[in-house]
């Protein structure tokens, strides 16, 4: 199985993944607020986070999470294209937006932009 | 939307409260290219030279360049454009951080704010919806307390997310000559220009934008974008394992001392004990770096995200660079690696240039050391190495307060009001940046001769002088190098990519990435040619306010004190080397006018 590996620790936060995944599904556009994976920050953290499933409904529990001191709402860093957030969805319409891993077989763009390291692509 | 460009000005008009959005003229993108280039045409065209640098007359311009937020490695840079409070020519300065592609996916390559807000205003941009909105409650803030607010006033966390914004701090609204205008602790540091904004009442703009931009070749764009990152990645500079990656620019640290280029105590001498000790990049690595940041775009990230913890000195920021360490550092003898870090901390937040801060701190100690301060006027014993004055009086210029208030006026104005304006280091009243003009002769010649004073950018010769030890006290050549530097660089700020991008774009790279984003189909010779025309506007500028042959120099130090260390002891700057060689390689007179062909060829005329 073919994973995108993510580590929070070594994101500088440049959102160059973001404007690959928009190039390389939208051909000659690039718009970071139509990628399939956005970076988040919190406080000194970069949290890349890649579009997961569509959801119609908001969770109806609300979590915190915290990692190495730094608290986070789940929100945040949470994959799902749901209605309580403005990301994962085409900004003109709404349209749920998720990660596809760039085809068959996976080549996610992300991955291969992405200089510091923080996304690898693995096997497991 | 066009190609890479987005192809729209906002003009706001603060006097009247209102804006326009006009059409980007492409003929003027073609010839100017964008940032630095087409600020300076509109300055031009727009804004009589001997205006009041701090009155409603001054234009001020926020323009960014045909690869900003195109995903071109580095592609994030903005240029602000007015004339400059700090020394009276064209001012520019340039930023990284994610304002300048924000801008553009709103839909807006260059704002010109004109006239002067009757009440402290923000600007709004939402894509198309705009808004000035009222900013009295964000005056006296600082530049992260300015962000935090604006963020808090919008509606949900997600557009806060997404909103960037860039602002001045306490400095700029008291029109501070050496204030810097802020985006989340990146800098748009140099000639002063945040007081420009102070002056119209313009607290900050915020921009949002959803609409993104359209490249003319998506699919070569992208594969040379990739091919480019893989050497980045791999790379012994900017790569992961990479000196500027690990360390910041103060990886140069050890380089600067070695080569006897550092500006220690005031311009004095050319290396320091320091350097390679208590200033090491491996010990603030270890004690103080909480991890690399990367401005939009970047491969590289050599920002650092810092904290300090030394008693007084307790902060967290970003920084330092290198520029950074050695100015409010070593010029100002100070080997308190917290306490500098700390001062920059203080630059960030008031809004401050550090390299203007840190020349004008050491100046003062200088004036003082020599006799011609006294401890009463300045408040502190400011001895070179007083770590808590440096932090005390960084905190004192931004707000204005007490000896701070002298101090706000920058180097120059400072060293002629205690009657010695030879303590003053620096070119057209701009402070000198911290590479000496005596031990590498390329870069005095790139600091007398550019366009907006003491600049080590305009023609970035240290990556020219000093990797070769030994060739920067060599004059033959020199003006040449000089010359294609600066029209080099002018491209470089105009396309909207980073000073460290030539060391792996160059040429191809840069061309590739211009024309396939661009859809236009420039030779590297048409980029050049621009990029001279850029020098010459700016210069054509310069000329009609005032300036002329005689302020092409430096202060007296570098050129007639031999440097009494280091491997270019005994050097002065042999400017009158290579200043008539330089005119006559740009086609201009022996006083520095350019001729009529000269303006012709460039189109000019």
């Amino acid at each position: 199985m073919t994973r995108i590996r993510i580590d929070y620790g070594k994101c500088t936060g440049c959102h160059h993944c973001e404007t690959a995944c928009s190039l390389s599904h939208l051909e000659n556009i690039v718009n970071p607020k139509r990628s399939r994976i956005r970076v988040f920050t919190k406080g000194d953290t970069f949290c890349p986070v890649i579009a997961g499933p569509f959801t119609d409904a908001e969770c109806t529990s609300k979590l915190s999470v915290i990692i190495d001191g730094q608290e986070y709402d789940e929100c945040t860093i949470c994959r799902a294209s749901c209605p309580v957030k403005p990301v994962f969805k085409e900004p003109d319409n709404g349209i749920p937006l998720k990660c596809d891993m760039c085809g068959e077989p996976p080549n996610p763009q992300c991955v291969k932009w992405c200089a510091s390291g923080a996304l690898t692509l693995i096997e497991s | 939307m066009g190609n890479a460009y987005a192809g729209q000005v906002l003009r706001v008009n603060l006097t009247k409260g209102d804006w326009e959005v006009e059409e980007l003229d492409m003929d003027l993108a073609e010839r100017f290219i964008g940032g630095r280039g087409i600020g300076g045409k509109i300055l031009f065209d727009e804004v009589d030279p001997n205006v009041d640098p701090l009155g409603p007359d001054n234009k001020l311009i926020f323009a960014t360049g045909p690869l900003t937020g195109t995903g071109a490695p580095t592609g994030c840079r903005y240029m602000v454009v007015a004339k400059s409070p700090l020394t009276g020519t064209i001012g520019y300065a340039n930023s990284g951080g994610y304002f300048g592609a924000e801008l553009k996916y709103a839909g807006y390559d260059v704002i010109i704010f004109e006239g002067k807000s009757e009440k402290p205003v923000y600007l709004s941009i939402d894509d198309d919806e705009i808004e000035l909105k009222p900013a009295s409650h964000l005056w006296g803030k600082t530049t992260t307390e300015t962000d935090a607010l604006i963020k808090a006033e919008l509606e949900d966390q997600w557009r806060a997310g997404d909103t960037r914004i860039a602002c001045i701090g306490p400095a700029g609204e008291k029109l501070v000559r050496i204030a810097a205008i802020m985006t989340e602790n990146s800098a748009a540091a140099r000639t002063g220009l945040a007081a420009v904004m102070g002056s119209k009442n313009l607290k900050a703009i915020a921009v949002r934008g959803t609409k993104g931009l359209r490249v003319a070749d998506g699919e070569s764009f992208r594969g040379k974008v990739l091919e480019l990152v893989d050497v980045f990645r791999d790379h012994p500079a900017y790569g992961q394992e990479g000196t500027m990656h690990v360390y910041g620019t103060a990886a140069g640290m050890a380089l600067g001392n070695v080569a006897g280029a550092l500006p220690t105590r005031n311009f004095s001498g050319g290396v320091f004990e320091a350097a390679e000790a208590e200033l090491d990049p491996q010990v603030m690595k270890d004690t103080t770096t909480v991890r690399p940041k990367g401005c939009f775009a970047c491969p590289i990230a050599c920002k650092r995200i810092s904290k300090t913890t030394a008693p007084g000195f307790e902060g967290h920021g970003e920084g330092p660079e290198f520029e950074t360490l050695c100015l409010l550092g070593i010029c100002c003898g100070v080997n308190n690696l917290q306490a500098i870090i700390k001062a920059g901390f203080i630059c960030n937040e008031m809004g401050l240039d550090t390299i203007s801060t840190g020349v004008t701190i050491a100046c003062a100690m200088e004036l003082y050391e020599r006799g011609f301060l006294t401890e009463a006027e300045a408040g502190f014993k400011l001895n070179f190495g007083n770590a808590e004055a440096l932090v005390a009086l960084t905190r004192k210029i931004g707000l204005r307060e007490g000896f701070g208030d002298i101090l706000a006026e920058g180097a120059y104005r400072m060293a002629e009001k205690y009657g010695h304006p030879e303590v003053f280091i620096g070119a057209k009243k701009m402070e000198m940046p911290a590479h000496h003009a005596r031990g590498l002769q390329g870069m005095g010649l790139g600091y007398a001769t550019s366009n907006r004073g003491a600049c080590h950018n305009s023609a970035m010769m240290s990556s020219a002088e000093f990797p070769a030890i030994g060739t920067g006290t060599i004059t033959e050549g020199k003006p040449q190098l000089v010359k294609t530097n600066q029209e080099l660089m002018a491209v470089i700020d105009s396309c909207g990519l980073c000073a460290f991008a030539p060391g792996v774009l160059m040429p191809e790279g840069i061309l590739l990435l211009f024309n396939t984003a661009t859809g236009l189909n420039f030779e590297w010779e048409d980029l050049m040619l621009a990029g001279e025309r850029i020098w010459n506007q700016e210069r054509l500028f310069n000329l009609k306010a005032g300036f002329t042959k005689a302020d092409d120099t430096v202060s007296r130090r570098m050129l007639e004190e031999p440097l009494p260390d280091g491997p270019a002891e005994g050097n002065v700057l042999r400017l009158d080397e290579m200043l008539p060689e330089y005119y006559r390689l740009r086609g201009w007179d022996e006083n520095g006018i350019p001729s009529e062909a000269k303006l012709a060829a460039l189109g000019l005329d």
